[in-house]
């Protein structure tokens, strides 16, 4: 009798558990969904149409041009990885005239905010050719520096430069200060990057609300033809 | 309709392909296979044919050529089979029907959830893609990551171009499979009754199953055969010879071979183990031999292919240069990094929170029994390897550790089950004996 007692409670546990995990994995709705929505537009709405990964623009632009070449694809969102998996073919080759730009930005560029002594970007960037103005956010109508303007990232307790040059000037707020500087460095998704403006006083970073590094596209849409546009997304050549 | 009627017979041709050939050939009298459960059949006859997919992934063998002569082979001995078989002595089988059902859950999860990690959509999906559309092994030169080994994504392209060629998701299916089978079969050697063995496996499920894990990531398929290799290594601490200990060094040579070209830490993993046993067991010269042997050719055979097919480790990505040039200062602070990482994570990966203070306590309060020196010398060496394996990342160990530690520690935790069984198996008698007469004592 205590036998069967044990073995009822048993199967009661089982089932307990059982049903527990299918309800926090909610599965009946999962279920329901593979039933009801397409393998296409189930993964259309996990990667995005033109978000994210984008998926969904890159299948369709597959499917409509056919595809006898693996085209160059560059994804501008820097929170995910190229999703160039989702079409490449190991057929065919990779044809770099065609590219497929990704949540292409109007601009590109990192924006610092002030952390003790230095500048610190959020942020990150990829596909940027250089450098292509700094603009200051000042408390002030101007500032004036004379000292040395330093743009790194970090590793360790090591600095690795991208850019390190004298600057003495007069800036205005929101000043736009051409620095033309070509530099694939400061393309990282990984780390963030830092502004380090030395012998700069307490009194004039507190001046300083933030700081804007406007950067070069590496691949600008003036330079190519478009052939297909969505939203931020297009197929050019 | 048609994608779940698909995943269904998905999940039957994966256990088609696996009923082969122990299952199908277990008359032979002399031999022990057949004490063998069908859990522990299936576990055998999966790495049986996941080693011929090895063969045939480095040789360029088309995997049709590979498939039909094994479906002729096995239709051929179910047919052989038929007139021998007793309907009137089938009896359901609650335990095999429980890890189906979770089978077929997992793979809804899969089907649903469908996106890819960031390492994956990096690297491993090309490597499947190479396979699905019949690439030879030289073209994964064309491909991100040539170094990283390939046997479980060809494992991924092999289920999902059979028998559908249709979503990509039916070959992640098979990861699901063998990793409901691995924890099937740790369960399996618990001392207690089918239920609550059945119990125990749906706890295990639930501590561990996150989608993630099978976004085509290669850690779960070694944490499944890490499982499935902790079993067999079980077996040769069970004092009752049921199993003869050169099958048992056969099955865990051929995980071996596995392990080896799935991830590259697999291969670490496995040859801890196995040196685990060889100085935890008395084992006989032959069986000696055999382990030193089988697992020397194993790395041979890694060495030639790597040669043959000119695979170049990437040494800018292990930065052999800065790592050998250690900085004392750098070397202290790495450590400290490590060490705070090892402890947050190890909280993070709840199998260790339940694991790692059961083993200790075994350790500590009871002699200790072989079996339990065994699993706290893999401990040691499983600890000593994480801090080697993220020195030797030289710059970016602090990100390296965020994006990675946690996985490294989830492929080896199933192993720390054993902590589990050892506690249940042999002390969990004497444990309830001393919570009773101390209670007991109290009352009087």
């Amino acid at each position: 009798m205590a036998k069967k007692n044990k073995k009822n409670i048993s199967i009661l546990i089982i089932g307990f558990l059982i049903l527990s995990f299918i309800y926090n994995h909610n599965f009946f709705r999962k279920l329901y969904n593979i039933y009801v929505i397409n393998h296409e537009s189930r993964l259309a709405k996990k990667y995005g149409y033109c978000f994210r990964e984008s998926v969904g623009f890159l299948k369709m632009l597959k499917k409509k041009y056919k595809f006898n070449f693996n085209p160059l694809i560059m994804n501008y969102e820097d929170a995910v990885p190229n999703s160039g998996w989702s079409i490449y073919d190991n057929n065919y080759k990779t044809d770099n005239k065609h590219k497929i730009l990704l949540n292409y930005p109007k601009n590109l560029s990192l924006y610092f905010k002030p952390l003790n002594k230095i500048f610190y970007s959020e942020g990150t960037v990829k596909h940027s050719n250089g450098i292509s103005n700094i603009i200051f956010k000042l408390k002030n109508k101007h500032i004036r520096i004379n000292s040395k303007i330093k743009i790194y990232r970090k590793t360790l307790n090591k600095k690795d430069i991208i850019y390190e040059e004298n600057f003495h000037k007069l800036i205005k707020n929101n000043q736009i200060i051409p620095i033309e500087f070509k530099t694939k460095e400061i393309n990282s998704i990984y780390k963030p990057t830092y502004i380090e403006i030395s012998n700069l006083s307490g009194d004039q970073i507190k001046k300083i609300n933030s700081i804007t590094l406007n950067l070069d596209h590496e691949f600008n849409l003036m330079n190519f033809t478009i052939i297909e546009k969505f939203n931020n997304c297009y197929y050019v050549k | 309709m048609t994608e779940i009627i698909k995943i269904l017979i998905q999940i039957l041709f994966i256990l088609f392909i696996f009923s082969f050939p122990i299952a199908l050939l277990e008359n032979n009298t002399r031999s022990k296979i057949s004490a063998f459960s069908l859990i522990d059949k299936l576990s055998i006859n999966l790495i049986f044919f996941i080693n011929i997919l090895f063969f045939a992934s480095i040789l360029n063998i088309n995997s049709e050529y590979i498939l039909y002569p094994y479906v002729i082979l096995i239709i051929f001995f179910y047919f052989f089979n038929f007139r021998k078989f007793n309907f009137k002595n089938i009896k359901l089988d609650y335990y095999f029907l429980v890890l189906l059902f979770f089978i077929i859950l997992i793979s809804i999860d899969i089907a649903h959830e469908l996106y890819f990690a960031w390492d994956t959509q990096s690297f491993w999906f090309f490597k499947t893609l190479n396979y699905y559309q019949n690439q030879k092994f030289e073209n994964l030169k064309n491909l991100p990551v040539f170094d990283w080994p390939h046997l479980g994504t060809y494992i991924w392209s092999f289920f999902w171009k059979f028998p559908f060629s249709g979503y990509e998701y039916f070959g992640r299916i098979a990861y699901a499979f063998i990793y409901v089978l691995s924890i099937f079969s740790i369960t399996e050697i618990l001392k207690v009754s089918t239920y609550q063995k059945i119990i125990f496996a749906i706890a295990i499920i639930s501590l561990t199953y996150n989608y993630e894990l099978f976004s085509g990531l290669q850690e779960i398929m070694v944490f499944s055969l890490i499982l499935i290799a902790s079993k067999f290594a079980f077996y040769f601490f069970e004092k009752q010879h049921k199993f003869r200990l050169l099958e048992l060094t056969l099955i865990l040579l051929a995980i071996t071979n596995i392990l080896c070209w799935v991830k590259n830490e697999g291969l670490f993993f496995i040859y801890f183990l196995i040196f685990c046993i060889f100085i935890t067991k008395n084992l006989n010269l032959k069986i000696k031999t055999l382990l030193i042997v089988g697992s020397l050719t194993i790395f041979f055979i890694r060495i030639l292919v790597v040669n043959y097919y000119e695979i170049n480790f990437n040494a800018e990505y292990f930065e052999l240069r800065e790592t050998l040039n250690f900085e004392i200062f750098n070397l202290f602070e790495k450590i400290k990094i490590i060490s705070f990482y090892l402890l947050l994570y190890l909280t993070q990966v709840p199998i260790y929170l339940l694991t790692l203070p059961i083993l200790i306590y075994t350790s500590f309060k009871y002699k200790m029994k072989d079996i339990t020196k065994f699993s706290l010398f893999f401990l040691i060496l499983n600890l000593f390897f994480i801090y080697i394996a993220f020195l030797f990342k030289s710059t970016e160990t602090e990100l390296q550790i965020r994006f990675s530690m946690k996985r490294v520690l989830f492929e080896t935790s199933g192993f720390y089950f054993l902590a589990i069984v050892i506690f249940i198996n042999n002390y969990l008698h004497s444990f309830n004996q001393k919570i009773f007469s101390s209670f007991k004592k109290r009352k009087y």
